[in-house]
C-alpha cells in the first residue's frame, strides 16, 4: 500500500496530466453526439451574452451595410411575391378555359405537369415556418464552422432546424440554449447536402475542405448538360432543410476519366463571412415524415 | 501587485483578446486551401507567463480551464483544452532547460522578455506554441491525409501567433532598460 502511495506521489503530475487529457478527449468525442451536452459550446448562456455584447458594438458600426442588405432582401421578396401571384392568375385562367388547353395535347400535358408542381409548391411553403435571427458570432476559419444566433428554445428553435439567408442555405442548428443557438455551417467537414441541378438531376454537394469558396458535387452522370453559371438548389429529400433553396452556381465541370463521371465545382451563393440576419426554418411535417420513413425502413 | 490577482486579470484579458478580437481576424495572403491558414492563437501565452515556481499540477489545471474557456467560445469540444494541458505539462521541463539556475531560485518572477532576455523567451514561447499548434491542428483535421496543408497551416499559424505573442509581450510588460 505504501509503495502504491509512493508511486502515485512520484508520478502525480503525469497521472494528473493523463487524467485531464482523457477528460478533454471525452469532451471532444461526446460534444458532437450527446444531446444536451453543450456545456462547452457557444450556445452557453454566458458565452452567448458576451458575444451578443460584442456584436451590438459591431452592428452599430455596420448599420449602413446591414440596412443595404435588408433592402436588397426586401426587393428580392417583393419580386418573388409578384412572380408567384402572376403564376397563380395564369393558372386560374387556364383552368377556366379548358377548351384552349384541350386543343393542343402536347402543351396540355406540360401544363398539367406545371400545374401539379405549382400546386405542390404552394403546399410545401405552408409546411415551413420561418423565424428571423441575428448572427452574433461567426467562424469561417476552422474545419467545422459554427455560427451563433440570438434565438434559442424560448423562441421555438430546436436542434436540426435549417438556417437560410436571403441568398441561400447556411446550415443547421446543432446546440440550443434558452436564448441562443449554434448553427453548424454547411462549410464544414463532412457536411453533405442533397442538391439538384435545374433539370432535376440530383447529387450531393459538400465542402471539400480545400477551397473556402468552393463546393464540390461528385459523380454527376455524363449525359447531363451543365454550363458554368447554372444554379444548384437543395432537394426535398432531406429532413433538415426545405427544397429549392439556392446552394450555389456551377463554376466548372471536370470529367473524371477513371470512373466516367463529371465532378462539378460550385461557388456558394452565401457569403459566409458577412452573415448578418438569417432565417431559421422549421418543417412542421417532419415528425410525421420521420415516423413514416423510419417505420418503412425497418421492414 | 498580488500575483494571484495579476494572473486572474491576465486570464481574462488574454481570453478576451483571443475570442473577441483574434477570433474575427481572417488573413488571406496567398491563394490558400482549407479555410484560413493564419489562425492566431494567443491564449497559450497565459500558461507561458505564469510564475516560474508554479507547481505542475496548478499549471495543468489552469491550462485546462483556459483551454476549456476557449473551447466554449469556439465550440471546439475539448481540442483547445487538450492542447493547453499538453503544453502546461511540458512547460516546466522546457523552462528548466533554458534557464541557467534552478527554477526555485526565481521566486516571485515570471517568464518574460525582461526576466529571460529576448532569445531565450522567444525560443521558449515558439517551441511550446509550436507543440501546441502541431497537437491542436492535427486534432482538428483528425488525419494526416493532407499533410502538406497541415504542415503549412501549423507553420503559418505559428508565425501569426508569435507575432501577437511578441506584440503582447511588448505592450503589456513594464518598460525596462536594455540588458
Amino acid at each position: 500500500m505504501r509503495n502504491v502511495l509512493l508511486l502515485i506521489q512520484r508520478f502525480f503530475n503525469l497521472i494528473l496530466f493523463v487524467f485531464l487529457e482523457v477528460i478533454c478527449f471525452m469532451l471532444l468525442t461526446h460534444a458532437r453526439t450527446l444531446q444536451g451536452d453543450d456545456v462547452l459550446s457557444a450556445a452557453n448562456t454566458v458565452v452567448g451574452l458576451i458575444y451578443e455584447k460584442r456584436s451590438a458594438l459591431i452592428y452599430y458600426i455596420s448599420l449602413d451595410k446591414m440596412n443595404d442588405s435588408l433592402l436588397n432582401e426586401n426587393v428580392r421578396l417583393h419580386k418573388a411575391l409578384a412572380s408567384l401571384t402572376a403564376k397563380d392568375t395564369v393558372f386560374d385562367l387556364h383552368s377556366k378555359l379548358p377548351t384552349i388547353l384541350a386543343s393542343d395535347t402536347g402543351s396540355t400535358a406540360s401544363k398539367a405537369a406545371n400545374k401539379d408542381t405549382t400546386s405542390k409548391h404552394t403546399l410545401e411553403y405552408a409546411e415551413y415556418e420561418y423565424k428571423t435571427a441575428m448572427v452574433i458570432n461567426n467562424s469561417t476559419n476552422n474545419v467545422n464552422n459554427y455560427i451563433t444566433i440570438n434565438r434559442g428554445s424560448n423562441s421555438g428553435i430546436a436542434k436540426g432546424m435549417s438556417v437560410i439567408t436571403g441568398t441561400g442555405l447556411v446550415g443547421w442548428v446543432e446546440h440550443v440554449s434558452a436564448h441562443y443557438a449554434t448553427v453548424l455551417s454547411i462549410m464544414s467537414k463532412q457536411q453533405v447536402v442533397s442538391a439538384r441541378l435545374k433539370d432535376g438531376t440530383y447529387g450531393f454537394s459538400y465542402w471539400d475542405n480545400e477551397n473556402p469558396t468552393q463546393f464540390v458535387m461528385k459523380d454527376m452522370p455524363q449525359q447531363i448538360k451543365v454550363k458554368p453559371g447554372d444554379s444548384v438548389f437543395t432537394t426535398s429529400y432531406s429532413r433538415l432543410f426545405p427544397p429549392d433553396i439556392l446552394l450555389g452556381t456551377v463554376i466548372k465541370s471536370v470529367f473524371n476519366k477513371h470512373n466516367g463521371y463529371y465532378q462539378l465545382y460550385l461557388k456558394p451563393s452565401v457569403n459566409f463571412r458577412n452573415l448578418q440576419y438569417v432565417y431559421v426554418v422549421q418543417n412542421k411535417m417532419i415528425p410525421e415524415r420521420k415516423q413514416l420513413e423510419d417505420s418503412s425502413a425497418k421492414k | 501587485m498580488n500575483p494571484y490577482i495579476k494572473n486572474l486579470f491576465r486570464f481574462v484579458i488574454i481570453l478576451a483578446i483571443q475570442v473577441l478580437l483574434l477570433g474575427n481576424i481572417t488573413l488571406y495572403l496567398l491563394p490558400q486551401p482549407a479555410g484560413s491558414l493564419f489562425i492566431p492563437l494567443i491564449y497559450p501565452l497565459f500558461i507561458l507567463m505564469l510564475p516560474f515556481e508554479t507547481p505542475v499540477w496548478i499549471l495543468l489545471f489552469l491550462g485546462f480551464f483556459m483551454g476549456a474557456a476557449v473551447d466554449a467560445f469556439y465550440t471546439t469540444g475539448g481540442m483547445h483544452a487538450a492542447a493547453a494541458v499538453l503544453i502546461a505539462y511540458l512547460r516546466t521541463n522546457v523552462l528548466q532547460t533554458l534557464m541557467p539556475h534552478k527554477l526555485d531560485e526565481y521566486a516571485g518572477l515570471q517568464p518574460s522578455v525582461k526576466n529571460m532576455g529576448w532569445l531565450p523567451f522567444l525560443v521558449y514561447a515558439a517551441f511550446l506554441i509550436l507543440i501546441h499548434h502541431i497537437f491542436f491542428f492535427t486534432l482538428e483535421s483528425w488525419s494526416f491525409s493532407s499533410f502538406p496543408t497541415l504542415a503549412l497551416k501549423i507553420g503559418a499559424s505559428l508565425g501569426t501567433s508569435m507575432l501577437f505573442v511578441v506584440a503582447y509581450a511588448l505592450l503589456f510588460t513594464k518598460q525596462y532598460a536594455a540588458r
